[in-house]
Formats: structure tokens, C-alpha cells, sequence
């Protein structure tokens, strides 16, 4: 028996003409673990929340979605509540009780346990997430990562037969992103629950999952093994092959003939077989590189160790950190959660300060400018939840807030056309998806026409295409200076000009892109771990592919 | 083993007893009972600072007892007259003591109180008497804490192009909190949104909902129980018996204690230092304890 039968869905928002699912045919057994992968805006989210009722959304339906061989609105509530769990994308919306035992009891309180079987379960769920330790402590007092981990666990209390999960982890930084995953993989192995989760960060669940659903404007385009599923993409040469795996992606692209890698691992003996690099040299294994420039005289950002701490007796964040971006460079800082990256961009635009420490913006020193002088056309920040930039009722209206700063209304719609927002100029900010926000923040921030921009984990959520988009944007604007703070290795490898390591309150090393991950072992792109022991410096997946090429 | 780790619900008998017993005994013995021990009490808990605290309180008793003699006159023996001519009487004087020491012993235990009560056990002991009242001051404590990180992070965003709280002069700065105020409001209604559908998808509208705490009643809180009613039953007695109030008006007049008299006193005594009591002698245990582990650490 199916799981979930789902049956010709055709569904249409109110007041909207395109239909947001067109013909959805798929079944899903027990036990299976199912990726939904597409673009945004392509109706993965639209499509799983037809599974579960309460967050079914109101609009015109045909077709049907059986559970069990009962369509899903006709579920009582208490099964309906038990058998299907669902995790959203935020993790802090989820969380509604302010204790992490609470929360956890919550679904159990809902489902009328007693005390004590609500006990022995809280306890079973809390031993097997490793929530243990912070099982007294308050929500607010827990990362995103334990927030979500929490959010898995309340469901999981209730024993569901399927876990939906729309996009889990694209609030989660990397590394909580990699084990929350990891968690997903092991209740999927060990409790045999099925999983449905949507998901852009493709290289963690790719492998993983038994089938992959690729969807493209409402349809189906591609379902099947992970295997076949590349094939069919790269056949069509459709936009998602860019959302694939690395070594996918540089197999697709050398053309090999042998059996597609899917992990790093399996990448790196697909390669000694490809090039057949056994007793033999190659005839190139390096790419060039350019020298690292020499420190300008007048830097856009100079900061000399800068020392700050959040309370008068916590220990220091930063520990004498100090840099020098030059002018109209793309610099990069990257570093684990915790390292004091976020509060050091705070610190040099002068929103913290700190105790210690000079900064100096474009040859004048942060305190010489007068109040107000600083973000008008020096400095402006990209703020790493671009919602939280937005005070207005329409995108218009928000870009429009800047005109009081001396913007003409013409400068208003060229930013809007330049950063491919002018479709969305009459919608609400908070009803656009995370790409089309992070856009408007960033044409919004641009309008104060700064000489240079920071920005604060511009990638986070976002899938490779608006990546893409992104750096297009950025690289039309000429003399900008940038300095990014992020946790997207892949992203500052391809993009950035130089990157610099942050750890301990302090910058660690500081290299041109191509060095500076060439140079690192574990902290570096899969492009390159999957081909380190045979090319010297290929960071990207393009450089692998190039490399092969010449040696073939 | 501290008083504050027993179940919420005897923390709650013992301060509601207490402070009934404060506010309603007027008898000399029981006053200086109920002020010394949670004069000590409040002190074990809060630590130094709470000395001078109460220090200042025992001040406040003494002002309290001469301001109250000064403007009232009843009673029959007359020490002196006041500048008026009105007469300063030993029982109005010693009435102002007692109930001066009646209310700093009031505040003192409710010092303690607050520091054995935790916001949880509050919400713990308001949900027993309306279960979904618990649910919501705990969703109203979450959601407070999210409005407020939100702004923080709105400000510090908007800071960022400059227009955060603090970057412009009169008029902007009033434009820019009231746009900061106005997108928290429609920020919060949007999450309410989502939280409530996540509570749906975890079955809160089915019907016979429970309330799960984390609080156990064991043995050794049931046996702290019957420790607490035999004194309170004593007590009772006592206050059955007419031991615990004594007259002032016109004149101070008090039973003579006979042999139980003492027995009530000692059990009262009981009553207010048991708290203070089990953290003393766990204490000790533990001290000896922890000397033989040690002792044995050494032998190995």
C-alpha cells in the first residue's frame, strides 16, 4: 500500500492565472526518501503542503491526494496530526512555547497522553536528538540549529509515518545545515519514517535520497535515482544542472563515460580512472594564478586591531582584528558560527563600538564623520535577513523611502530594472520569495549609492540560480567596493576576489581566492577536495573540468 | 537538596501558610518567631546583599514604632506627652514594634518567596488551576522575547543604511521609530500566522488536550508535607486555643503561658525554619559526604 497517492493535482491560487501545480502524478512508498528539488517559484512548497491539511493552501483544486488510500482532507484530525509531521522553513516561527521541554511535550499534550507516558516519550525523544543539556534552558537561548533540531524533535515525539520538511535548513548555517541532515539520514535509516523534503543545498541530500523529483514551472520534469535524474537534466540541458552536486557537475561536464560520481568520495577514484593517472604524469596540473596585490596606500577599509565585547565582564569577541580592503574589490570573510565575523562588519560601520581600535573609511577615521554622513554614500550594509529591512506596504513604496536622501524617483525604477525587481513593485515585500527580498533589500541599500557595501551572509537560503543573479548585479556596478561576510565557501571560491579567515576574534590568513582555498584541506570547495590529490589549485568546478579537458 | 527543588506546590503551602500566619499572629513570641527566622532565611538565600537590606528594614521597624506612638494614643500607661499635649503610651509604642516587625518579616519572607519561585513554577501553579492559562502565558513569554529580538534586529538593519534609531535629527528620528514600530506590529501578526499553523500541524485543536509538566511529587516531598501540616495543624491549635493574639488596647493583656503554650511556640518555630532547615543539614550530609569520597580518593 502507498503511502501518498498523489492523483492528477492540478491547483491555482485566487486571483492568479498560472496554475502553481499542473498535473502532479506521484506515488511514495513507506520507508522512502524523497528529495523535491526545482527552482524557486517552481511550486515544490505549493506541492507539499497539499499533504498536509492544516497548511493546505485555499485556491482551486482538482484531482486528489490520498494518504493511506484516504484522501488527506477527509483524515480525522488526530490522525492527520499523529501520522504526517511537518517542519517549515523557519525555525524560529515553529517554536511556540518558551521552554524546550514544553515544546517538545506540546504535540504529546495535543494528542491527550498522560503525565507520565508524556514523560518517558520527552525523555526517549530528548536522549535520541542529544537535546539533553539544554532540555531546561529557555527557546530564545538556542541557536538556529537547535532550534530546528527541537522543531524535529516535537514532531518526531508524536511517531509519524512521514516527515515533510520544506526547505529545513536554508536559515541554518553549513555546518548545522550538515547535521540537521545528518539527523533527517539516521531517523530515515533507523526508524524507517519517510521522508518528502525540499531542498537546495543538493550536494548533503542527493546521495542520500532513493528518489529525486525535479519540478519546473507546476510539473514533474524528472523523478527517478539520483543517477538518472542527472541524466535526464544534463539531456535537457535544464537550469537545475547547475543546482547539482560538484562532482556531477565537472562529470557532466568533461563528458565521461564511466558511472556518474554522486560524493566527493566517489569523485575522487572517478577522476584516477577518468584521467588514468596511475604511473603516469600529467601534462598540466595547475591553473594560473594571479599574485596577491600588494597593501594600497589608501584603502576603501582599513581596520587596525579592533578589540570589542558584548557585556562589560564577557569574555572579548574580537581579539585585535584587523584588515584592509582595497578599493573596488570583492573581499570575503569567511569563518565558522561564533567567530566574531558578523560582529567585526558591525564594528567597522561603526553600529558597534568597539573598545579598542581604529577603523578608517576612506582615508578618514570612522569617529571624523558627522552624524548621519557615514551612510550617505560611504558605507551601506546588506543585512543578513533582508526582511528586516522593510517597513513599507509595496516594494515601490519601499525604494521610494530612500528618496527623501536626495534620490530622484528615475534613479528609483533604473535600480529596480537593474536589480530585476520592476515585476514586483506592487507587491507586499513579505509575500515575494527570499530571492526576490534579498533583491529588493539590496536595490534598497544601493539606493543610498554607496562607495562601499557590505553585506552579512548574502547567500544564506538562496539557491544557486539566484546566486547567480546576484553576483550579475554586483558586477555591473562599477568602483564598488565589497566586503561580504559569509559561511558559502562555494559561493566566495567562485566569486570573491580575496578571501580572509576568521577565527578567534581575529583574522587568520589572507590570500587571492584561488591560494587561499587551494591552500586548505578541509575548509575548502568539494570541487577542490574531490581533486586535490591530482590537480595543485583547482578551486572551482570549472577549473576541475578545464584540467580534465587538457589532460584527456 | 535545596527547599526551592521540591514540588512547586509545597513551595506554594508553605509561603501562603507563612504569610497568613505573619499577618493574622500579634502575640510577642510568635512576631519575633516569624522575624528572626526569615530574617535568617531571606539571608541564606539572597546572600549579602539581602544583610543590609534587612538592616534597613530594622530601621524601618524602628521609625514605623515611634511614628506610630506619636499619633496614637490609646492605651493607659503614659510616658510622656508630645509637644501638642498628646499622650505617648508604652501600648501604642510597643503595639507600633510589633506591627512594625509584623511587616518586615512580611517582606522578608516574600524576598524568599521570590527567590524559590521561578516564572516556570508560576505558570506551573496557575495552569493546575486553569490548564490552558499555562499554555498561553508560555506562548505570550516566547512571543515577547521574539518582538523583542526582532526590533534589535530590525534597528540594527536599518542602522545599516542609515535610518535605525539614533542617525538622524528630531523629525527623521521620529519617522524612522514610528516605520520601526509599525513593521514590528505587521511583522508579529505575520508570525502569529505561522505559529498558529504550527501548532495546528501539531494537533492543538484536537479535543482532550493535557497538560504535560516537568514537576514530580516523590516520596521525600510527600514526607515534607506531613512535616509541614503537623505544624500547621499545631499552629491552628495554638490560634484555636487564643496563644497567638494578644490585646493592646487599653491595656497589654497576655494568658500566661502554660506547659503546650511552649509546645506551640516550638512547633511554629519548626514551621518557619524547615526550609531554611533541609538546606542546612543536606548541606552537612554533603560536606561529610563529599570528606569520605575524598578520604577514599586518597586510599586509592
Amino acid at each position: 500500500m502507498a503511502l501518498f497517492e498523489i492523483k492528477d493535482l492540478t491547483f491555482c491560487y485566487p486571483v492568479r492565472e498560472r496554475e502553481a501545480l499542473t498535473g502532479i502524478n506521484l506515488t511514495i512508498e513507506q520507508g522512502e526518501y524523497i528529495t523535491i528539488c526545482g527552482k524557486s517559484g517552481s511550486g515544490k512548497t505549493t506541492l507539499l503542503r497539499h499533504l498536509k491539511p492544516p497548511v493546505t493552501p485555499k485556491g482551486k483544486k482538482s484531482g486528489e491526494v490520498l494518504f493511506e488510500e484516504t484522501p488527506v482532507e477527509d483524515l480525522d484530525l488526530r490522525t492527520q496530526a499523529a501520522s504526517i509531521g511537518y517542519v517549515m522553513q523557519n525555525p524560529d516561527n515553529q517554536v511556540v512555547t518558551d521552554k524546550v521541554w514544553h515544546e517538545l511535550a506540546f504535540g504529546l499534550e495535543s494528542l491527550g497522553y498522560d503525565t507520565r507516558t508524556i514523560r518517558l516519550k520527552v525523555a526517549e525523544m530528548a536522549s535520541y536528538f542529544g537535546i539533553q543539556d539544554w532540555f531546561y534552558k529557555n527557546v530564545n537561548e538556542l541557536s538556529g540549529g537547535q532550534k530546528q533540531l527541537l522543531n524535529l524533535a516535537s514532531i518526531m515525539a508524536m511517531q509519524p509515518k512521514v516527515l515533510i520538511c520544506d526547505e529545513p535548513t536554508s536559515q541554518l548555517d553549513p555546518i548545522a545545515a550538515s547535521d540537521f541532515l545528518q539527523t533527517i539520514k539516521k531517523i530515515n535509516l533507523e526508524l524507517g519514517t519517510t521522508i518528502i523534503m525540499t531542498e537546495h543545498r543538493l550536494e548533503e541530500v542527493f546521495h542520500a535520497s532513493d528518489r529525486v523529483v525535479v519540478m519546473e514551472k507546476g510539473k514533474i520534469v524528472a523523478c527517478g535515482t539520483p543517477r538518472l535524474v542527472g541524466d535526464m537534466l544534463k539531456k535537457e540541458n535544464s537550469d537545475m544542472a547547475a543546482a547539482l552536486p560538484a562532482p556531477m557537475q565537472i562529470y557532466y561536464g568533461v563528458g565521461s563515460r564511466l558511472e556518474c560520481p554522486l560524493t566527493v568520495r566517489e569523485g575522487r577514484s572517478w577522476l584516477e580512472r577518468e584521467l588514468k593517472t596511475e604511473g603516469k604524469a600529467l601534462k598540466r596540473d595547475r591553473l594560473e594564478e594571479p599574485d596577491m596585490p600588494e597593501e594600497s596606500e589608501k584603502p576603501a577599509i582599513k581596520a587596525k586591531e579592533l578589540w570589542y565585547r558584548y557585556s562589560k565582564e564577557g569574555a572579548d569577541v574580537l581579539k585585535g582584528a584587523s584588515i584592509s580592503v582595497p578599493k573596488g574589490s570583492f573581499y570575503a570573510i569567511v569563518g565558522g558560527n561564533g567567530t566574531g565575523k558578523s560582529t567585526f562588519l558591525k564594528s567597522i560601520c561603526g553600529i558597534l563600538k568597539p573598545y579598542n581600535g581604529k577603523v578608517i573609511i576612506d582615508g578618514k577615521p570612522l569617529g571624523k564623520y558627522k552624524k548621519g554622513e557615514l551612510f550617505q554614500g560611504h558605507l551601506a550594509m546588506l543585512p543578513q535577513d533582508p526582511q528586516s529591512l522593510f517597513v513599507k506596504k509595496t516594494v515601490r513604496e519601499e525604494l521610494l523611502e530612500m528618496v527623501h536622501g536626495g534620490v530622484s524617483e528615475n534613479e528609483v525604477d533604473a535600480m529596480a530594472e537593474k536589480c530585476l525587481i520592476s515585476h514586483l513593485l506592487d507587491k507586499h515585500p513579505y509575500d515575494i520569495s527570499g530571492g526576490e527580498q534579498q533583491r529588493t533589500a539590496l536595490a534598497k541599500v544601493l539606493l543610498t549609492k554607496p562607495s562601499i557595501l557590505l553585506m552579512d551572509e548574502p547567500t544564506k537560503g538562496m539557491d544557486n540560480y539566484f546566486k547567480q543573479s546576484l553576483v550579475s548585479i554586483l558586477r555591473e556596478l562599477e568602483d564598488l567596493t565589497i566586503l561580504m561576510v559569509s559561511h558559502d565557501i562555494e559561493f566566495c571560491a567562485r566569486y570573491a576576489d580575496i578571501v580572509s579567515m576568521f577565527f578567534d576574534g581575529g583574522v587568520i590568513t589572507t590570500n587571492t581566492a584561488r591560494r587561499f582555498f587551494s591552500g586548505n584541506s578541509f575548509y575548502t570547495t568539494s570541487a577542490n577536495r574531490m581533486s586535490r590529490h591530482i590537480f595543485a589549485n583547482a578551486v572551482t568546478e570549472e577549473d576541475v573540468i578545464t584540467l580534465c579537458r587538457e589532460n584527456q | 537538596m535545596k527547599f526551592e527543588n521540591y514540588h512547586p506546590g509545597i513551595n506554594f503551602i508553605f509561603f501562603l501558610f507563612s504569610m497568613i500566619f505573619i499577618f493574622y499572629f500579634n502575640h510577642p513570641v510568635y512576631v519575633v518567631i516569624a522575624f528572626l527566622s526569615y530574617f535568617a532565611y531571606s539571608i541564606k538565600l539572597n546572600g549579602k546583599r539581602e544583610i543590609i537590606f534587612n538592616i534597613i528594614l530594622v530601621l524601618f521597624i524602628v521609625i514605623y514604632c515611634l511614628w506610630y506612638s506619636y499619633y496614637n494614643h490609646f492605651g493607659i500607661t503614659n510616658i510622656r506627652k508630645n509637644f501638642i499635649g498628646n499622650n505617648i503610651t508604652v501600648e501604642a509604642l510597643f503595639y507600633g514594634l510589633v506591627r512594625g516587625m509584623q511587616a518586615a518579616a512580611f517582606i522578608m519572607n516574600f524576598a524568599c518567596m521570590l527567590a524559590v519561585f521561578s516564572t516556570d513554577k508560576v505558570i506551573y501553579l496557575a495552569g493546575r488551576l486553569f490548564p490552558k492559562l499555562s499554555l498561553f502565558i508560555s506562548i505570550f513569554l516566547r512571543s515577547f522575547s521574539r518582538i523583542k529580538e526582532r526590533n534589535a534586529d530590525v534597528n540594527i538593519s536599518r542602522k545599516g543604511i542609515g535610518m535605525g534609531k539614533g542617525q538622524s535629527k528630531v523629525i527623521g528620528e521620529i519617522r524612522n521609530r514610528l516605520r520601526i514600530l509599525s513593521i514590528i506590529i505587521t511583522w508579529t501578526l505575520e508570525d502569529y500566522i505561522e505559529s498558529s499553523l504550527s501548532m495546528k500541524c501539531r494537533g492543538y485543536t484536537l479535543k482532550h488536550r493535557t497538560s504535560f509538566s516537568i514537576y514530580r511529587f516523590d516520596n521525600r516531598d510527600r514526607s515534607l508535607v506531613i512535616m509541614f501540616f503537623i505544624g500547621i495543624t499545631l499552629t491552628f491549635m495554638a490560634a484555636a486555643l487564643n496563644q497567638t493574639n494578644i490585646l493592646y488596647d487599653p491595656e497589654i493583656i497576655m494568658y500566661r503561658p502554660k506547659g503546650w503554650s511552649y509546645i506551640f511556640y516550638v512547633s511554629y518555630a519548626c514551621f518557619c525554619l524547615l526550609p531554611m532547615g533541609i538546606e542546612i543539614v543536606n548541606s552537612i550530609k554533603y560536606k561529610k559526604r563529599h570528606g569520605e569520597e575524598k578520604a577514599y580518593g586518597e586510599l586509592l
